[in-house]
């Protein structure tokens, strides 16, 4: 007698899933158990967790040659997520399920060697891509069926030991899918709101309009002016994610591992802060099987650089390709693994080693010491970013007075206007925001008339400016001018963005040139 | 011996390595010449006035082809002459230690050229610049060379201005005459060597060593009948010019600052002490000889501009305030004052220094 079974799985790779077919036979022959489908050390040893989980499970595996095939062959299987197919597998294959009963059914899982079913990182791209190739069922550890129930279309069901699944297969007993508590997404904001602080009336009107058109933005300021406090606010003014965005995030959140149980579909934009020691791996994602990194977390969110300097150059320089294509593409053996990466980059960081700098009385840095500060960011890395902006200390009176500053929510109403209109504007283009206008789009939505153009010859003589940033001055009046309403670029528009305009290289390195 | 043959002697003595100017006057004072050090040295002979391993590197030196190292300089474009040579600068024979050689390229000061050294701090003030570049180009304007040590900063700005007024300026390093320190002032070392001249008593490839600059100094107010400081802190190399210059019978004038700014205290210590005080350009040009610029009117830079604007304008000040700060002062919404400050800035009546850091410029 031969019986061959065949059940549904799913291997991650990045934050898709692909479909994995796990067969199992037993046959005659000498008593043997082997696994074929090119698969990693730790598919491999589901070997022996299963066998064990099987047996503590009550199952009697008669001696047989058991031989299991995790196909398509060429796919690199890895994580733990194979046990419980597997082992359903081998127990069908001995008889115990039926093939019908195993169609359309999705299985998930680690085992542990008493048969319970253990959490796996990577349900909701597993359960997202299960929906996608017809499966009605979707059998996951029970730990992850919140998070797997958040997605609509396909029933989820969570199970605790092998017994329970293989009664449930068997058709001896009901296991009620999991239904999502989709709680209201509360305003996790809420604790951090731009009223909490006080004066900085310039640095929030930067920060307004670096969010209205989604701009990278630097922030410089001696030591304790607040620089970290007004960036943690920054996802509080971002518009609420759509379903579609929250999805996304969950999912990278998901394959990492990061997802509570509690909360398995992330509603407020990530704030992501890595330590200025994070290492290249960190902030791209890396391994041997890639794991998202610093950039694919902070998708649809904000990327905090806390003391930009400080950083690798390593860590900086790899910024730059996600920066300008909003994903992340990591290649190992055979496969490219890709992350969306799409954030928004606030840095920070002090304008000299000491902090103080232009005050000459309290500054005690050298010109050399400043400019080997200054020269650890690439100016490639500066062009990416369009706003820059001084935080100054807080003197304490200014701390004393509370009320009277706006609160975020206000702030978010107006910052949701001025993307309705960016939305409108860029129907059928390739852009969704100022931020991402190149060179054509300069010229169609950036035009100026002969007064305004007048004005800037006038700004580019008088302040020196490179045509790399006189470009990125375009964008930011593109966006102060949708913030008054999305009409054409006026003087008053470009003023402003002419103060933001980052501080190129020049600037930096030779002081006594700026001065003049 | 031809006077070339003597400046190839004097040039090995200059150039040999290891040695200071204190320790050549020593030998100078034993043996007259640097051709008897050379032949004793070259002989073996027992040298006293120096020691230990500087003797050695010298009797070591003494070995080496003299007449052919100092063609092989002049011709890779760095002039040598000696104290003892005509051409050698007047101004600086006067000193008591004045150097036995200067290595340099591009000129030296011609007979009768009137010097003036401009001085001062590395991190200086938007002010301190302004100044220093002003009084340098009013000096160009009037024949007068500017002499300082190319630091960044006051030095910098000072000689820049001057040639770019159309004057003469020289640059004393603490390093080679073949070596731009600092290397950020590249373009200002080759304009110098076509408008003027960067010269130094160290031999071609010598470190900017700290120890060469105080020494240096020396020569900064040596070569000049006056040394303004434009701006400086207490403790500061600028301060030890003024010092050397004083004892060298130098007449000293400095720019007053505001008692708390620390960039102006040294300044002010000089004024205390006696030195001149310049309050006033066209003052202080008579003063020295020469003739006062055009009187420059007194606009009223702040005609013509609308009441916020002109309450903007006024909170600005010589002294760098944030953006913040105007903004706490002037009440204004930071929209607008951020465009007015723009709109400042393009008519030139305000400038930025650090990132978002104004300055009134008129």
């Amino acid at each position: 007698m031969r019986l061959f079974r065949t059940v549904f799985s799913a291997a991650v790779f990045g934050v898709e899933s692909k479909m994995v077919c796990v067969e199992a036979d037993v046959g005659a022959g000498l008593p043997s158990f082997s696994m074929v489908g090119y698969l990693s050390a730790q598919v491999k040893e589901a070997q022996e967790r299963v066998r064990t989980a099987l047996k503590n499970a009550g199952f009697r595996m008669e001696p047989k040659r058991v031989t299991v095939n995790l196909s398509p062959a060429d796919l690199k299987k890895s994580g733990t997520g194979f046990d419980l197919p597997i082992a359903i597998a081998i127990a069908a294959a001995y008889g115990a399920i039926p093939q019908e009963r195993l169609d359309g059914i999705l299985i998930a899982g680690e085992l542990s060697l008493n048969g319970e079913v253990q959490a796996i990182p990577g349900i909701l791209p597993i359960v997202a891509g299960a929906a996608q190739n017809g499966c009605k069922i979707c059998m996951v550890p029970k730990a992850n069926e919140q998070e797997g129930a958040v997605l609509e279309g396909i029933r989820v069901i969570g199970t605790e030991n092998l017994k329970e699944a293989i009664d449930y297969l068997q058709g001896n007993r009901e296991i009620a899918p999991a239904c999502a508590q989709t709680d209201p997404p509360a305003p996790l904001f809420a604790a951090e709101d731009f009223a909490d602080i006080s004066g900085q009336e310039a640095a929030k009107r930067a920060l307004e309009v670096a969010v209205c058109g989604f701009h990278n933005l630097l922030m410089t300021g001696p030591p304790g002016a607040g620089k970290s406090m007004l960036a943690k606010r920054i996802p509080g003014i971002l518009p609420p994610m759509t379903i579609e965005e929250a999805m996304e995030v969950s999912r990278i959140y998901s394959v990492s591992g990061l997802l509570r149980e509690k909360q398995p579909l992330l509603c407020s934009r990530p704030f992501r802060s890595p330590h200025h020691t994070a290492t290249a791996k960190a902030m791209a994602g890396g391994g041997m099987v890639p794991k998202p990194g610093e950039v694919s977390l902070a998708h649809n969110g904000v990327l905090f650089l806390d003391e930009l300097p400080e950083f690798s150059r390593d860590a900086l320089e790899i910024l730059r390709q996600p920066m300008e294509d909003g994903e992340v593409f990591l290649s190992r053996a055979g496969v490219t693994y890709r992350f969306p990466a799409d954030f928004m980059l606030v840095a920070a960081m002090n304008p000299c080693p000491c902090g103080y700098y232009p005050d000459l009385s309290r500054c005690t840095c050298t010109p050399p010491m400043v400019r080997r500060y200054l020269q650890k960011i690439s100016s490639p890395l500066l062009e990416r970013i369009d706003i820059t902006v001084e935080v100054e200390a807080v003197r304490y009176p200014a701390l004393e007075k509370t009320e009277g500053a706006e609160r975020s929510a206000r702030i978010r109403e107006r910052v949701l206007r001025c993307r309705a209109i960016q939305q409108e504007r860029y129907q059928n283009t390739p852009y969704r925001f100022n931020s991402n206008l190149d060179r054509a789009g300069l010229e169609t939505y950036c035009a100026l008339e002969r007064q305004e153009k007048e004005y800037m010859g006038l700004a580019f003589e008088k302040l020196g400016l490179s045509a790399r940033t006189y470009y990125r001055i375009l964008k930011v009046a593109r966006t102060i001018a949708d913030m008054d309403g999305g009409g054409r670029i006026r003087t008053p528009h470009l003023q402003e963005a002419l103060c933001y305009r980052s501080i190129h290289k020049k600037y930096w390195q030779n002081r006594q040139e700026n001065a003049r | 011996m031809t006077d070339k043959n003597k400046e190839a002697e004097w040039f090995w003595l200059c150039s040999a390595p290891g040695l200071y100017e204190k320790d050549r006057k020593r030998l100078l004072r034993e043996f007259e010449t640097p051709w008897e050090i050379h032949r004793l040295a070259a002989a073996g002979t027992e040298i006293s006035s120096v020691k230990g391993k500087k003797r050695e590197q010298l009797l070591r030196w003494a070995q080496e082809p003299a007449e052919e190292n100092y063609h092989k300089c002049l011709e890779g474009g760095i002039n040598f002459i000696s104290c003892q040579h005509a051409d050698y600068p007047e101004q600086l024979l006067q000193i008591s230690d004045p150097p036995s050689g200067l290595f340099f390229r591009g000129t030296l000061p011609r007979k009768g050229e009137r010097c003036v050294a401009v001085i001062g701090a590395r991190m200086c003030t938007y002010n301190g610049r302004n100044n220093a570049a002003d009084l340098a180009a009013a000096l160009a304007q009037n024949g007068v060379a500017v002499v300082s040590g190319m630091a960044y900063g006051i030095d910098a700005r000072a000689q820049e201005a001057c040639i770019e007024a159309g004057g003469r300026s020289f640059g004393v390093l603490g390093c080679g005459a073949d070596v731009c320190y600092p290397k950020e002032n590249r373009t200002l070392y080759e304009q110098l060597i076509q408008n003027g001249g960067v010269l130094s008593e160290y031999e071609p490839g010598a470190l900017p060593l700290a120890a060469h600059f105080p020494q240096r100094n020396r020569i900064i107010s040596g070569l000049s009948e006056t040394v303004v400081v434009v701006e400086a802190k207490k403790k500061s190399g600028t301060l030890i010019t003024a010092d050397l210059a004083l004892e060298q019978g130098r007449d000293v004038y400095a720019f007053p600052g505001r008692a708390q700014d620390v960039l102006s205290s040294g300044c002010n210590r000089l004024i205390q002490q006696g030195a001149g005080i310049i309050t006033d350009l066209d003052e202080f040009l008579e003063l020295i000889g020469c003739r006062a610029q055009q009187t420059r009117k007194e606009k009223n830079y702040h005609m013509g501009l609308a009441s916020s604007e002109n309450l903007l304008y006024s909170c600005l000040d010589s002294e760098l305030k944030s953006l913040q700060s105007l903004a706490n002062e002037t009440k204004l919404p930071v929209k607008e004052l951020i465009r007015m400050l723009t709109d400042l800035q393009i008519r030139g009546l305000a400038a930025e220094i650090g990132k978002n850091y104004y300055v009134r410029t008129r």
